[in-house]
C-alpha cells in the first residue's frame, strides 16, 4: 500500500486483523482527486467533459448546474462506477482505477440517487453493510463496527427507527438510512448525489450540517450534488458549477452568489440579497 | 432523481425529432425478415414437393377434391401453414404481455400454469373419463387451463395480483400440476405416452376447423390487448408511478393476465403447449430496438409468427410432409435458442425491464426458533424415514440385525435427498439473490439440462451405459453447458438479466433435444423419465457418501457468500459503492452455483421445485437475511426431500413415486398456503 492512499483510511485499529491498515498520518497530501481532461460519453453523445479540477481534503464541495449539466456523471465517475471515456482521474496520487475494490471502498463512499425501494433490511441492519469494506467477505463484525454503526444511526437521527424496516420508511426517513449506512463507511471521501431531496427542511438543515461538521471533524473531502444554489452556498466551502457537462465556474459561496454567475450557471434572471440575520448572499429568482 | 430524467428523458424525446426511421426497432424488423425469408424459402420447397406450383392457387381457393395432391395441401398442409402463423403470433403476444404486466423477462406462457393445467386435464380425462376426450380435446385442456388459472388468480388475489404474487403462484401452479401430470405418467406411461407427442407441441391438421375455431378467439383476446396498449404500458413503471397516473392496476392486471391467458389457453387446447417460442419473441423485440411496449406488442407476435412458421417448415422440410414425428415445439426452441444465444452478448439489452417491486413481507420475531423448529422436524423425519418403513408383513420400525440388511438400502437413498435436497436450495438462494429474480432456480443456468442431455447422450452412444460412465457424461454435460454461460456473460459482466436469458436459451435448447429423443417413444427414454423427475433409486451407498461430502465441502464454504448475498440485492450501484468487485463476486457466486447444482442433478436429476420454492419457503416463513434464509431453505430443502423419498418409496409400496415428483406434491400445498397468508 503506498504512502498516499493510507490517508483516506480514517480511524483504522491496530487490531492484528487490520494490521495491514496503516494508521492515518496526518495531511501529507492535501490533493484528494486531481481530474485531468475527464470526459465521458455515451455513444456519440458527450455527457461530461473535457473537464479538469483539483479537489482537496477537509472541504466540502458543492456540485451545481441546470439538469443534463453533467453533475452526476461527474460523481459517478468520482465514484468508479463508470470508467473514463478519455482522461485520468487520480485519487490520493494513484490512478482511481489501480485501487482495489474493498480498499477504494474504504476511502470513498457513494450515495447514489436512487436507492432500491424494497430490501427487507432494517435500518441497523443496512447501516452495518456499510462495514463490509472493513471487515470483508468473512472477518468478524467487531465491537468497532457495531461502535460505528451505532455512531452513524445516533449521527443521522436514526436511533429511534434503528429497528424499523426500510421497506416502511418513508422518503426521507430511508434516505437517512442511506446515510447512516455511508457514515458507517466511515470512508475519507464521501460522494453525494442529491442527499437531501427528499427530506423536509429541518432535515435538509441538519443532514447538511452533519456532512460539514464530519467533514471537520473526520478531514473528509465531501462532494455533494444539490440543485438549491443556497443550501449549497451555505454548507460548501466551495461550488463547482456545471453547465452542458463542462466545467463553468468554480469559487467559494461569496465569489459564485452573485447574480451574473447564477444567471450563467442556471440561465434565468437571479437576484441577490444578504440574509438578514447572517448577512450571506441569498439567490432567488427574479 | 432530476438528473436521471435528464439523460434519459432526451433519448426519448430526440429519437421524436429524429425522423421516423431512426424510431422502428431495425434489428427486429432485419430479424424478422430474415426469420420469413427462410420461412418462405421452406414453404416453397416444401409446397413444390408436394404439388406443381400451377395448381398452388387451385388448391388453396377450390381444390379438386380428385387430386389427392390438392386435397393434401387444401385440408393439411395449408392449415398446418396458417395454425403455425396464427400460434406463434399469439403465444408472442401472450408472452410480452405477461412480461409487461408482471415486469419481469422470464414471464412466459408455461409461467402461469395455464400449459401445465391443460396438459393435467388431458391427462386425467383421459385416464379417468375418456368419454370426456369425445366431445373435443380442446375443451378438456381449455378447463384445465381455466382450473389453473384460477387457481394463481385466487393465491395472488389478496396482494392485487402484484407481479411477484402472481410470478410464485403460477409457478407454483405450474410445477403442481406438472409433476402430478408427471406422476400419473410414470405410473400408468402405457395409457399416456401419447400425451408426449402432445406435450411437445404439434401442429397437424386434418382440415380448417382448427384455424377457423381459433381465428375469432384469439382475435378478441388481441383485440382486448391492442386496446389497453395505453394502460398497460404504464403497468411497466413501479406501482406508485402507474397509480399516480391513474391507472387502476388491480383491474388492468386482470383484464392483461386475462387476455393473455386466453390466448395462451387457445393455444394450448389447440397444439398442445409449445414452449419457449413466448419467452423468445418477446426477448427477441426487445433486444432487435423494439424498446416501446407499443412496438413490442407489434413485433414480439410478427417475430413469434415468423420463428414457428420457419420452424414448422423446417420440421416438414426434414421428415417430409407427414411431419409428426418431430414435435415442432422442440424445434422450435431448437431454432429459437441458439438465434437468442447468438444476439444476446451483441446487442445491447435496454433497461426496459425495471426492476421488481418486491413484495413487503413479515419478519419472524425469532429466526433462531424457527430454525430449531425445522432442525428439529428434519431429525424426526430423517429418523422415520431410516427406521419405519412397510415391510412385507406392514409398517414396522426395524431394529437390530433386520435393521442392519434394511439400512443399506435405506441409507443411500435418505443420505441422496438430504444432500440434494440441501444443495439445491442453496443454489436456489443463490441464484436468485445474485439475480434478484424470484424466477430463477439453479435449472436456470442451463446446468441442470447440460447434464441431463450428457447423459442421455451416454445412454444412447454407449449400448451399455453403466452408471459410473453416465455420470462421467453428465459430468462433462454440466461443465459444457457452464462454459458456454460464462463465455455468454463474461462480457457484460455477468449482467443478471443476460445471465437469466442465456441460461433460459441454452436449457430450452437442451430440454429441445431431450423432447425430441423422448418423443421418438424410444424405451430408453422412459429410464430417463425416472431419473428426471428426480429419483433416489438405484442410488448406491458410495455415490450417497460421495455427494454427502461433496454437500458438505460446499455448505462449509457457504458462509463466504453470505455478506455478498446481502448486499447484492441492494443493487449493482451499492454494491460497487461497498467495494464489491460485482464480476468476481458474481463470477464465484455462479461457480457455486453451478457446483451445487450439478452435484445434486447427478445424483437425483434435474429438479425444479427444490431449488425454485426452498428459498421462497424460507422467506415467507418471516427469515429476511442471506444467513437465516440461507440456513432456513437448506434445512427446508433437505426436510422435504428426505420425506418426499421416504413418502415416494413407502406410500404405493412396493412400486415407488420419484422423490422429486413427492416433493412438489408436498412442498406445493406448503407454499400455497404461505402465499395465501395474510
Amino acid at each position: 500500500m503506498c504512502e498516499g492512499d493510507s490517508l483516506f483510511l480514517l480511524h483504522q485499529r491496530p487490531t492484528s486483523r487490520r494490521a495491514k491498515v496503516k494508521t492515518v498520518s496526518q495531511i501529507e497530501v492535501s490533493t484528494a482527486f486531481k481530474i485531468d481532461d475527464v470526459s465521458f460519453a455515451v455513444g456519440d453523445r458527450r455527457l461530461l467533459g473535457p473537464v479538469s479540477l483539483e479537489l482537496e481534503r477537509s472541504r466540502v464541495y458543492g456540485l451545481i448546474g441546470h439538469n443534463g449539466s453533467g453533475k452526476t456523471t461527474l460523481i459517478k465517475l468520482l465514484a468508479r462506477q463508470q470508467a473514463v471515456t478519455s482522461g485520468a482521474i487520480t485519487f490520493a496520487e494513484r490512478p482511481l482505477e489501480r485501487w482495489g475494490s474493498r480498499e477504494l471502498a474504504r476511502a470513498l463512499a457513494y450515495l447514489p440517487q436512487t436507492t432500491p425501494a424494497a430490501t427487507g433490511l432494517t435500518v441497523r441492519e443496512l447501516a452495518a453493510l456499510g462495514r463490509y469494506p472493513w471487515h470483508g467477505a468473512l472477518g468478524r463484525f467487531g465491537a468497532e463496527d457495531r461502535q460505528h454503526v451505532e455512531e452513524a444511526l445516533k449521527l443521522t437521527d436514526m436511533e429511534g427507527f434503528a429497528d424499523r424496516l426500510v421497506d416502511e420508511l418513508s422518503g426521507g426517513e430511508r434516505q437517512r438510512a442511506w446515510l447512516a449506512m455511508l457514515v458507517a463507511q466511515n470512508a475519507g471521501v464521501m460522494l453525494l448525489d442529491e442527499p437531501i431531496s427528499a427530506l423536509d427542511i429541518a432535515h435538509q438543515v441538519e443532514v447538511l450540517g452533519l456532512v460539514q461538521e464530519l467533514s471537520r471533524k473526520r478531514d473528509l473531502c465531501v462532494i455533494i450534488v444539490l440543485h438549491d444554489p443556497n443550501m449549497a452556498a451555505r454548507y460548501c466551502d466551495e461550488l463547482i458549477a456545471l453547465k452542458d457537462g463542462r466545467l463553468l465556474t468554480r469559487g467559494t459561496p461569496a465569489e459564485m452568489m452573485k447574480s451574473d454567475v447564477l444567471k450563467g450557471i442556471f440561465g434565468v434572471e437571479m437576484g441577490v440579497f444578504p440574509h438578514p440575520v447572517t448577512g450571506q448572499p441569498i439567490g432567488y429568482v427574479q | 432523481m432530476a438528473d436521471q430524467a435528464a439523460t434519459m428523458v432526451p433519448a426519448g424525446s430526440t429519437s421524436h425529432r429524429l425522423s421516423f426511421l431512426g424510431n422502428l426497432p431495425l434489428g427486429a424488423l432485419l430479424l424478422c425478415a430474415v426469420l420469413i425469408a427462410a420461412a418462405t424459402a421452406a414453404t416453397i420447397s416444401n409446397l413444390t414437393v408436394q404439388l406443381p406450383s400451377a395448381l398452388w392457387v387451385d388448391a388453396l381457393t377450390a381444390p379438386d377434391i380428385d387430386d389427392m395432391r390438392q386435397v393434401l395441401v387444401h385440408y393439411a398442409y395449408l392449415p398446418r401453414l396458417a395454425v403455425s402463423l396464427l400460434c406463434g403470433a399469439a403465444l408472442g403476444l401472450a408472452g410480452t404481455v405477461l412480461q409487461q404486466v408482471l415486469r419481469n423477462p422470464l414471464a412466459a406462457p408455461e409461467t402461469v400454469g395455464v400449459s401445465a393445467g391443460a396438459y393435467l386435464a388431458l391427462a386425467l380425462a383421459t385416464l379417468l373419463a375418456p368419454s370426456l376426450l369425445a366431445y373435443g380435446r380442446e375443451w378438456v385442456a381449455l378447463a384445465g387451463a381455466l382450473v389453473a388459472i384460477a387457481a394463481v388468480f385466487g393465491l395472488s388475489w389478496h396482494k392485487g395480483l402484484s407481479p411477484l404474487s402472481v410470478v410464485l403462484a403460477g409457478l407454483v401452479v405450474s410445477l403442481y400440476a406438472g409433476s402430478i401430470g408427471a406422476a400419473l405418467i410414470v405410473l400408468k406411461h402405457e395409457w399416456l405416452a401419447g400425451l408426449f407427442i402432445w406435450g411437445a407441441g404439434t401442429l397437424g391438421q386434418q382440415d380448417w376447423t382448427t384455424t377457423l375455431w381459433l381465428i375469432p378467439r384469439l382475435g378478441i383476446a388481441a383485440l382486448a390487448i391492442g386496446l389497453m396498449v395505453r394502460p398497460l404500458t404504464l403497468l411497466g413503471l413501479d406501482d406508485e408511478g402507474a397509480r399516480s397516473l391513474g391507472v387502476p392496476l388491480g383491474v388492468y392486471r386482470f383484464a392483461a393476465l386475462g387476455a393473455a391467458v386466453a390466448l395462451i389457453s387457445f393455444v394450448v387446447a389447440a397444439v398442445g403447449v409449445i414452449g419457449f417460442i413466448g419467452l423468445a419473441a418477446a426477448a427477441l423485440a426487445r433486444i432487435g430496438g423494439a424498446r416501446r411496449f407499443g412496438q413490442r406488442l407489434i413485433m414480439a407476435p410478427l417475430i413469434g409468427a415468423a420463428l414457428l412458421w420457419a420452424a414448422d417448415q423446417g420440421v416438414q422440410l426434414l421428415t417430409g410432409s407427414q411431419g409428426d414425428l418431430l414435435p415442432t415445439g422442440a424445434i422450435t426452441a431448437l431454432l429459437g435458442a441458439p438465434l437468442l444465444l447468438w444476439l444476446l452478448p451483441r446487442l445491447k439489452l435496454g433497461s426496459e425491464t425495471p426492476a421488481l417491486t418486491a413484495d413487503r413481507l413479515p419478519r419472524a420475531l425469532h429466526p433462531g426458533l424457527l430454525l430449531i423448529g425445522i432442525a428439529i422436524l428434519l431429525t424426526a423425519v430423517l429418523f422415520f424415514a431410516l427406521f419405519y418403513g412397510p415391510g412385507p408383513a406392514g409398517w414396522n420400525f426395524a431394529f437390530g440385525d433386520q435393521l442392519q440388511s434394511i439400512l443399506s438400502w435405506r441409507l443411500p437413498r435418505v443420505l441422496a435427498a438430504l444432500s440434494a435436497g440441501a444443495m439445491l436450495a442453496l443454489a436456489g438462494l443463490m441464484i436468485q439473490r445474485l439475480t434478484g429474480n424470484p424466477m430463477a432456480s439453479p435449472e436456470v443456468l442451463g446446468v441442470s439440462a447440460g447434464a441431463a442431455l450428457g447423459m442421455i447422450v451416454a445412454l444412447f452412444v454407449f449400448v451399455d451405459a453403466s452408471r459410473p460412465t453416465q455420470t462421467i457424461a453428465a459430468t462433462v454435460g454440466a461443465f459444457a453447458a457452464l462454459s458456454v454461460m460464462l463465455a455468454l456473460g463474461r462480457r457484460a459482466a455477468f449482467a443478471p438479466e443476460r445471465l437469466l436469458l442465456a441460461g433460459i436459451a441454452l436449457t430450452a435448447l437442451f430440454d429441445a433435444l431431450i423432447l425430441i429423443l423422448t418423443a421418438t417413444g424410444d424405451p430408453r427414454a422412459m429410464l430417463l423419465l425416472n431419473w428426471f423427475t428426480g429419483s433416489t433409486y438405484g442410488v448406491d451407498i458410495n455415490a450417497a457418501i460421495l455427494t454427502a461430502g461433496l454437500a458438505a465441502f460446499l455448505v462449509v464454504l457457504t458462509p463466504l457468500f453470505l455478506r455478498w448475498l446481502d448486499i447484492l440485492p441492494l443493487g449493482p450501484t451499492a454494491a460497487h459503492g461497498l467495494g464489491l468487485n460485482l464480476t468476481t463476486t458474481r463470477l464465484l457466486i455462479l461457480l457455486m452455483t453451478a457446483a451445487l447444482t450439478a452435484a445434486s442433478t447427478l445424483i437425483v436429476g434435474p429438479l425444479t421445485f427444490i431449488g425454485l420454492m426452498a428459498p421462497h419457503l424460507a422467506r415467507r416463513l418471516g427469515l429476511a437475511r442471506a444467513m437465516p434464509q440461507a440456513v432456513g431453505a437448506v434445512l427446508a430443502g433437505a426436510l422435504i426431500m428426505v420425506a418426499a423419498d421416504w413418502i415416494g418409496r413407502t406410500a404405493i409400496f412396493p412400486r415407488q413415486i420419484p422423490a422429486g415428483l413427492v416433493a412438489t406434491l408436498i412442498g406445493g400445498p406448503i407454499l400455497m398456503w404461505l402465499l395465501r397468508r395474510r
